[in-house]
């Protein structure tokens, strides 16, 4: 079957002044119907602008240079970056659909709720005007807006963050989109509405079967929602597929390194967190070679040269990397293991966990 | 532009290498330069006033005739080889007292600017800063001169004064310009104070005036410069309006506002007498103006690309 | 002679049963609409919070976007006034001190800012950031001064050769850094740190992590840690308190809190936290509450919590208010029914 989403060598560059910044510089994956699919790296890494060449909505002085966005499973996709702009209005909103970070930046602050969110269909034909004013409601039903019949006549600033952000869900949803591409949907928010927005999600993805891309820094939110992961470095991709695998079994340095340098809640205060070192590359100005050699402590002469392809490293994983954690892990035993941060397990033994104060701290009164 | 290479290394830890590691280059003074000399009008204005500087020192100790001798030629006479500009009604040489009046204008406007500057700054700081009773009683006063026309006031301050000397004609426009500079200072204090750089320099112990010349002057430089680049046109504008209404510097100092004042009346017999400093205090005017907008807009962040 | 080994961290006290900072009843009401007459209300950002800082200890403080951490840390740190109550540093009531007392007493309370873009002066260049609070206090001069910003820098994984840049010139993670010198370079006992990391990407995260926990250890310092984050309270923190609507809701060792929440809140907070492991997400059930946190304008009545609370009871959540008390040895709850969720 083919996939409903096919991005092929897909380059985005800014042309800017003082040189080309390659934003998006040749990335392929694809998403298949009904999947859920997470595109992970830390700020500028590119991911907003992966999601934006995909709407064909590219901030100036952006524009799409290379490769091929194909849509649709039914045997004809069409290549999104050769749209008309009629088709591509026809495109966006009804095809597929996109939610960003800030819910309050993206709706109209005059216009009440429940208009905007039938705006957003009469905007296509998929409804007629009669249906469309029949659907607000459910709609708002759907994304769980308390009182919903009663609160269509109220503006955004009425409402709070994370029920603002589900108007956005309701509007993106409201043509039944086959793919939904979520940019940072939890960032701005709390983490008991995060996993409010989380939980609808992951329950509109399995009852409407609607395709989604969740854009997040956060690994953890990835973990709780996708069955995929793409994970981004410098505008790349770095390394892809499953996430079961990735997190059990990452194989490149940089997605390694990340999950060990998270604290997380399930292991109890432990010595040290892995740092990554170094900064994030400047992409006006990205090191040759491997774009992660500044950083990676497992780096050999040949990824200063030359950079990896994106290799298939096991069943349905993908890496760029000349090395792999696989290997490191034999080849670099000690830098693997200086590296590696034990997590306790937990409950296991609470007394010895929570040894405090820690004995061995300088100044710690010895009990 | 290589930021820090941490050499703070954990106990077995890795480093990274720097090599490619790069800052945010260009500061907001280079980036505002660069905007600045890439706008031509702007760079217009700034030609001008340069050439007005120059000729304004010349002036001091060379014009081509002493500025206040009268009779030199015919009255009235054209403009010629040895008086490019003409004679006044007097027989004064026109390009010598242009020359002066150029002097004159600039120490009217730079003398206001800075003056007025000065009494905007402390009073919008003071407001803005401590709020309360202090603001409410500068606002007020701001409010309440606002509604005095600026011509009455200098008038009874040069009454009051009893004299027309250049100094005290800059003191009595300063007394009358300072409001839109106190008003511009308050509310940048009062939005710089509550961020969180001045709140960290008041967590570190910084003194009042510390707070007030270290971290909050400093950062409303940039609009406290582009309202002072509006005062000096203003305040040249308004000491040629009271030397043509004869309460400006007296005669014989050449002030173009008196220059005008003194060839209108023979304005149908010689119009280069009026004419002449008429387009200097224009060209002038407009090319301070020129660059003021030319700053406004460099130092505007939000022009910043 | 180093900061280190100076007789300050020398004669330091790490005795975690020991109060450092005791909060006494603190409220914190900001003022809003008030009109003519007077009348108007008041955000309660902060409302009756009391709690210790133990020497040498670090207390985590969480809770949810405008619960009031940001306002009572600055509280503490004496940059917002209280509207009542004491806070009690060293033996003395910080809440009435005022000019050069206060300003005196700063030397040894110190804040690190959750944005380290807006908290350095665009102005000012790293030295002289860095430099300053040495300068406010007299403390040192010329090659002095400038020997101590050195070694502070050091300290915090600045490279000392960029003492003459400006704070644009830095990134994120490096900016932090400076932040955390300035603050270290008065040689204080406690530190306020309000979401150090937040800002942060999340590869630089742990180095600042990192380098605040080296730093505890090398001067004794004691840390109010605030953050949103628990995963990172948890590991930084010997004590976790929970606030809620301008209340602390729970307070207890670390290890209490995150095995054994008492409080609902809690108990739903860290439900819903992902954690980045497929096989243990799929496995978490997330107590999903109800609706949002209400205005801290006029807060619920009894429980702040009742109108979210999964076990609430009526009519007595909503209308008593539940101390905050111990349950089960020093570790403190306010609720009627805590544990029973
Ligand atoms: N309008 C623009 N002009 C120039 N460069 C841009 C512009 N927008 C984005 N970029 C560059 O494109 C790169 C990728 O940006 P993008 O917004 O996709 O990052 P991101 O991964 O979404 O990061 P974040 O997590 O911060 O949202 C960045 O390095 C940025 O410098
Ligand atoms: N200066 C102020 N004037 C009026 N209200 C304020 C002020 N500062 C904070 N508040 C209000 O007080 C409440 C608590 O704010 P605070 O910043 O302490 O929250 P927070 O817990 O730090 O949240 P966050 O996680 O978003 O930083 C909020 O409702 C906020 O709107
Ligand atoms: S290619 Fe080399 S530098 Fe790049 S991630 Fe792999 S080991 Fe590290
Ligand atoms: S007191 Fe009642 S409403 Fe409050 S947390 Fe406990 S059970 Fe819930
Ligand atoms: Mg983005
Ligand atoms: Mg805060």
């Amino acid at each position: 079957m083919a996939p409903l989403l096919q991005v092929e060598d897909l380059k985005t560059y800014f042309h800017l002044r003082d040189g080309v910044v390659k934003a998006v510089d040749g990335i392929t994956f694809h998403v298949d119907k009904g999947e859920t699919v997470g595109i992970v790296g830390e700020s500028g890494s590119g991911k907003s602008i992966t999601s934006l060449s995909i709407m064909r909505l590219v901030p100036e002085p952006g524009r799409i240079v290379h490769g091929r966005i194909l849509f649709g499973a039914d045997g004809q996709p069409k290549d999104v970056v050769k749209m008309t702009d009629e088709e591509i209005r026809d495109f966006r909103g009804s095809d597929v659909s996109m939610i960003f970070q800030d819910p309050m930046t993206s709706l109209n602050p005059v216009l009440k709720v429940g208009f905007q969110v039938r705006e957003a269909m009469s905007a296509h034909d998929r409804f007629s005007d009669e249906q469309s004013k029949a659907r607000v409601v459910p709609l708002l039903k759907k994304v769980r807006i308390p009182g919903a019949a009663d609160r269509t006549k109220a503006y955004p600033h009425q409402f709070s963050g994370g029920m603002r952000q589900r108007v956005m869900i309701a509007m993106g949803l409201s043509n039944e989109p086959s793919l939904l591409i979520a940019d940072e949907p939890t960032t701005a928010l709390d983490v008991t509405v995060q996993a409010q927005i989380l939980e609808l999600l992951r329950d509109l993805n399995r009852e409407m079967g609607t395709a989604i891309i969740l854009i997040t820094h956060n690994l953890a939110v990835v973990a709780s929602l996708c069955t995929r992961v793409v994970v981004m470095y410098a505008g790349r991709i770095v390394e892809e597929g499953y996430t079961r695998d990735i997190f059990k079994n990452p194989q490149h340095p940089y997605t390694w390194s990340l999950l060990r340098s998270m604290p997380r809640l399930d292991a109890a205060r432990h010595s040290k967190l892995l740092t990554i070192s170094g900064l994030p590359p400047d992409m006006s100005n990205p090191p040759p070679g491997c774009k992660f050699h500044p950083r990676c402590r497992f780096r050999v002469d040949r990824c200063l040269e030359e950079e990896p392809p994106l290799g298939e490293v096991g069943p349905n994983q993908y890496a760029r990397c000349w090395v792999l954690m696989q290997n490191a892990l034999v080849t670099q035993p000690e830098k693997a293991a200086a590296a590696e941060v034990p997590i306790p397990p937990l409950s296991a033994e609470p007394a010895q966990i929570d040894q405090r104060p820690d004995p061995d701290r300088p100044g710690a009164v010895k009990a | 532009m290589a930021t820090a290479p941490s050499d703070y290394v954990f106990q077995d830890e890795f480093t990274a290498d720097s090599t490619y590691e790069t800052g945010e280059a260009v500061s907001l003074w280079k980036d505002a330069w660069r905007r600045l000399t890439s706008n031509y009008f702007a760079l217009f204005g700034l030609a001008v006033i340069v050439l007005l500087l120059l000729v304004a020192i010349v002036s001091q100790f060379w014009t081509p005739y002493p500025t206040w001798k009268q009779g030199i030629g015919p009255t009235y006479g054209g403009p010629s080889a040895a008086h490019p500009f003409g004679l006044d009604q007097v027989g004064r040489d026109i390009l010598s007292r242009l020359m002066g009046g150029a002097a004159i204008a600039l120490a009217v406007g730079l003398g206001t600017a800075l003056l007025s500057s000065i009494i905007g700054i402390a009073l919008g700081l003071l407001a803005g800063f401590y709020r309360g009773w202090v603001d409410t009683v500068i606002s007020l006063l701001i409010n309440v001169w606002y509604g005095i026309p600026d011509l009455l006031v200098v008038m009874l301050f040069v009454v009051i004064i009893n004299s027309r000397e250049l100094k005290w004609i800059i003191v009595a426009i300063s007394i009358t310009a300072w409001l839109n500079m106190a008003r511009l200072v308050r509310g940048q204090t009062l939005a710089l104070r509550e961020r969180e750089f001045v709140e960290a320099a008041r967590s570190i112990g910084t003194r009042d005036v510390g707070l007030l010349t270290r971290h909050i002057l400093p950062n409303a430089l940039g609009p406290i410069i582009v309202q002072a680049t509006y005062l000096i046109p203003a305040a040249i504008l308004f000491e040629a309006f009271l030397s043509f209404l004869g309460l400006g510097a007296p005669p014989p100092e050449p002030s173009w506002g008196a220059m005008c004042a003194e060839g209108y009346k023979s304005l149908q017999l010689a119009a280069h007498v009026t004419l002449v400093p008429a387009f200097a205090l224009a060209i002038t005017l407009i090319a301070l103006n020129a660059f003021g907008d030319g700053l406004r807009d460099a130092l505007d962040p939000r022009m910043r690309r | 002679m180093t900061l280190e080994a100076s007789p300050e961290v020398e004669s330091r006290v790490v005795d975690k049963q020991l109060a450092l900072v005791s909060v006494e009843d603190v409220t914190k009401h900001f003022p809003i609409g008030a009109g003519l007459l007077g009348g108007g209300s008041a955000v309660r950002a902060v409302d009756g919070v009391s709690f210790e800082v133990r020497a040498g200890e670090t207390l985590g403080l969480v809770g949810e976007s405008g619960c009031g951490k940001s306002t009572l840390g600055r509280v503490i740190a004496q940059l917002h006034p209280a509207t009542s109550g004491k806070v009690i540093f060293q033996g003395q009531d910080l809440v009435p001190m005022r000019g050069e007392k206060l300003r005196r007493m700063r030397q040894e309370l110190q804040m690190i800012f959750q944005d380290p873009y807006a908290s350095l002066n665009p102005r000012m260049t790293v030295g002289e950031i860095i430099g300053e609070p040495l300068k406010n206090f007299g403390l040192a001069r010329g090659k002095e001064r400038s020997n101590r910003v050195h070694e502070v820098m050091r300290t915090c994984g600045l490279n000392p050769n960029f003492l003459n840049r400006y704070p644009h010139e830095f990134s994120g993670g490096q900016r932090q850094r400076i932040g955390i010198a300035r603050a270290l370079v008065l040689n204080p006992t406690f530190i306020v740190a309000d979401e150090p990391i937040s800002a942060l990407d999340v590869s630089i995260q742990a180095q600042i992590v990192n380098l605040m926990e080296d730093l505890q250890n090398r001067f004794k310092l004691t840390y109010l840690f605030i953050a949103h984050d628990l995963s990172v309270v948890r590991h930084l923190s010997d004590r976790v308190a929970v606030m809620y609507l301008g209340k602390i809701m729970e307070i207890a060792d670390s290890h209490s809190i995150y095995e054994n929440p008492l409080h609902p809140y809690t108990k739903a907070l860290l439900s819903s936290i992902p954690i980045p492991d497929p096989d243990l997400e799929a496995k978490r059930q997330p107590i999903l509450l109800q609706g949002e946190i209400p205005s801290p304008v006029n807060p619920p009545s009894g429980c702040r919590f009742h109108t979210r609370c999964p076990i609430a009871q009526f009519p007595i959540c909503s209308e008593q208010v539940p101390p905050l008390e111990s349950k089960v040895d020093g570790h403190l709850a306010a609720c009627h029914f805590a544990g029973q969720l």
